[in-house]
C-alpha cells in the first residue's frame, strides 16, 4: 500500500457519496443522500463510482439459492402490478376498484379534465365496447374539432395497432387515426368529416398494421364500437 | 470468460426489463438471485427477512430498470447497490443492528473467505480490491467490513470498536481515501 499524504482529501460531495455507498449514514443524513441521488446526476455518478469500487467485495460471499416461493411471490406481485397500468389510467382503475364511480363516468371525468377548455354543449361522447368490455372512451369537442380518446380495457395486440373510425349512419367508415394503446391521446377531426360527427353516428376501432390501414377502410377485425351521444 | 458472458446476459436482460418484459425479469432473477440472496442474508442475518428483502429488490428492479443508467454503473453493481440499500433500510427500520459484537481489528470472519467459485472466476477487480483492502490498517479494514457486510452505521462501528465517534469517522474517511488512491493505480 502506498502512503497517503495527510493532506489528501475527498471533496465534501465525494465524501458524502462514499459514506452513502458504504452505508454508514443513518436517519435524515441517509434519507437526504438517497434523495440527492435521485435528482443530482453528478452526485449520483460519484455514488455509482463508489458502488463500483466496493461491489466486487461481495464476491467473497458464498452464493445461496433462495427458496422457490420467493420467485413465486415476485411473479404474483408482477402480474397484479401489470393489471394496473402505471399511467393516467391507473387512477381510474383505482376508482373503479372501489366502486365510487363507474369506469365510464371515471373516464368521462378524466376526459373532461384532459379537455379542460372543452365546452360541454358541443361535446359528444362514445363508449367503444367489444366483447362485453369497454375498450376505449372517446369525446369529440365539436367546436375545436378535436377527439380525445382514453384507453380502458384495451389489451395491446403484439403486431397490430388500434385505429379509430367515424361511422356515419348507413355510411362507410371514415378513418380518424391510429391510437396509442397506453395513454390518452388527442386527434384532430378532419374538417371534411366534421358534419358527420353528430349524435347517432358511431365510432369503431379496428386492428390494423402499424401506421394504420393502407386502404382507407378497415382491413383488420373491428374490436369495438359505440354510438356518439351528447354529453 | 464465463463471468464476462454472464455480465452481458444480465445487462441484456435488464435492458429488456426496462422495456417492460416480465420474462426478462425472470432471466435477471435466474442469473443473479443466488448472489443477491447471499448479500441479503449476510446483512440481515435472518432468513425470512432476507427473503422479503429479495422480493422487494426484484420489484424495485422491475420498476426502476427503465431508468437504470448504464453510463453510471455496471448492471451487477446496480443490482448489488439496490440490494444493499434495501437490506440496510430494513436494518435501520429495526432500530438496532443485531451485529453489535465487538469488532477486533484483526478479525477476519471465517465465512468471508473467498469461495472456490469466486477464486475461479478470478475477477480482476475483485483481486485488485482485495489487494487494496489488505493494504489498509487492520482497524480500517475491520471498520469498512462492519459497514459493508454488517450494515453498521458510524455510531454502531464506534461502539463495536470502542472508539469515539469522531475517531471512527476519521478512520473510515482515511480508509476510503487510501482505497480510492490504491484502486486508481
Amino acid at each position: 500500500m502506498t502512503d497517503v499524504d495527510d493532506h489528501e482529501e475527498l471533496s465534501p460531495n465525494e465524501l458524502l457519496a462514499a459514506e452513502y455507498a458504504l452505508g454508514v449514514l443513518a436517519g435524515t443524513e441517509r434519507t437526504a443522500a438517497a434523495q440527492r441521488v435521485a435528482r443530482d446526476r453528478a452526485f449520483a455518478a460519484l455514488v455509482a463510482a463508489w458502488q463500483e469500487r466496493l461491489a466486487p467485495w461481495t464476491a467473497e460471499l458464498q452464493e445461496v439459492a433462495p427458496p422457490p416461493q420467493v420467485w413465486e411471490r415476485i411473479a404474483a406481485q408482477l402480474s397484479s402490478a401489470q393489471r394496473q397500468r402505471p399511467t393516467f389510467w391507473q387512477s381510474l382503475v383505482f376508482w373503479r376498484g372501489f366502486g365510487i364511480v363507474s369506469a365510464f363516468a371515471a373516464a368521462c371525468l378524466a376526459v373532461l379534465l384532459y379537455l379542460s377548455t372543452a365546452s360541454q354543449q358541443a361535446a359528444l361522447v362514445a363508449s367503444i365496447e367489444g366483447d362485453g368490455q369497454r375498450i376505449f372512451v372517446a369525446v369529440i369537442d365539436v367546436k375545436r374539432a378535436a377527439i380525445t380518446v382514453v384507453p380502458a380495457a384495451y389489451r395491446p395486440d403484439p403486431t397490430r395497432v388500434p385505429e379509430l373510425w367515424l361511422v356515419p349512419p348507413g355510411g362507410k367508415p371514415l378513418p380518424l387515426g391510429v391510437l396509442p394503446s397506453d395513454r390518452p391521446s388527442q386527434i384532430a377531426l378532419p374538417a371534411t368529416f366534421a358534419d358527420q360527427a353528430r349524435r347517432d353516428a358511431g365510432l369503431a376501432v379496428s386492428l390494423e398494421p402499424p401506421g394504420g390501414s393502407p386502404t382507407g377502410q378497415p382491413t383488420g377485425p373491428v374490436i369495438g364500437s359505440g354510438k356518439l351521444t351528447n354529453m | 470468460m464465463d463471468l464476462d458472458n454472464n455480465r452481458k446476459l444480465i445487462a441484456a436482460a435488464l435492458a429488456a426489463v426496462g422495456s417492460g418484459d416480465p420474462n426478462a425479469l425472470q432471466t435477471v432473477y435466474r442469473l443473479t438471485a443466488t448472489k443477491l440472496f447471499a448479500v441479503c442474508l449476510r446483512i440481515l442475518g435472518d432468513r425470512s427477512e432476507a427473503e422479503d428483502v429479495l422480493q422487494e429488490v426484484y420489484m424495485t428492479v422491475w420498476s426502476k430498470a427503465a431508468v437504470f443508467d448504464a453510463a453510471l454503473s455496471s448492471s451487477m453493481t446496480w443490482l448489488i447497490a439496490i440490494t444493499r440499500n434495501r437490506a440496510i433500510d430494513h436494518l435501520r427500520a429495526r432500530g438496532q443492528n443485531r451485529r453489535m459484537d465487538p469488532l477486533e481489528a484483526a478479525a477476519e470472519l471465517a465465512d468471508d473467505k473467498p469461495t472456490a467459485d469466486a477464486a475461479l472466476q478470478g475477477a480482476q477487480e475483485q483481486a485488485k480490491l482485495q489487494r487494496c483492502l489488505d493494504g489498509l490498517a487492520g482497524h480500517e479494514r475491520a471498520a469498512l467490513r462492519g459497514a459493508f457486510f454488517d450494515g453498521n452505521t458510524y455510531e454502531e462501528l464506534a461502539e463495536r470498536m470502542k472508539v469515539p465517534l469522531g475517531t471512527m469517522k476519521s478512520w473510515i474517511r482515511r480508509a476510503m481515501i487510501k482505497l480510492k488512491v490504491c484502486l486508481e493505480q
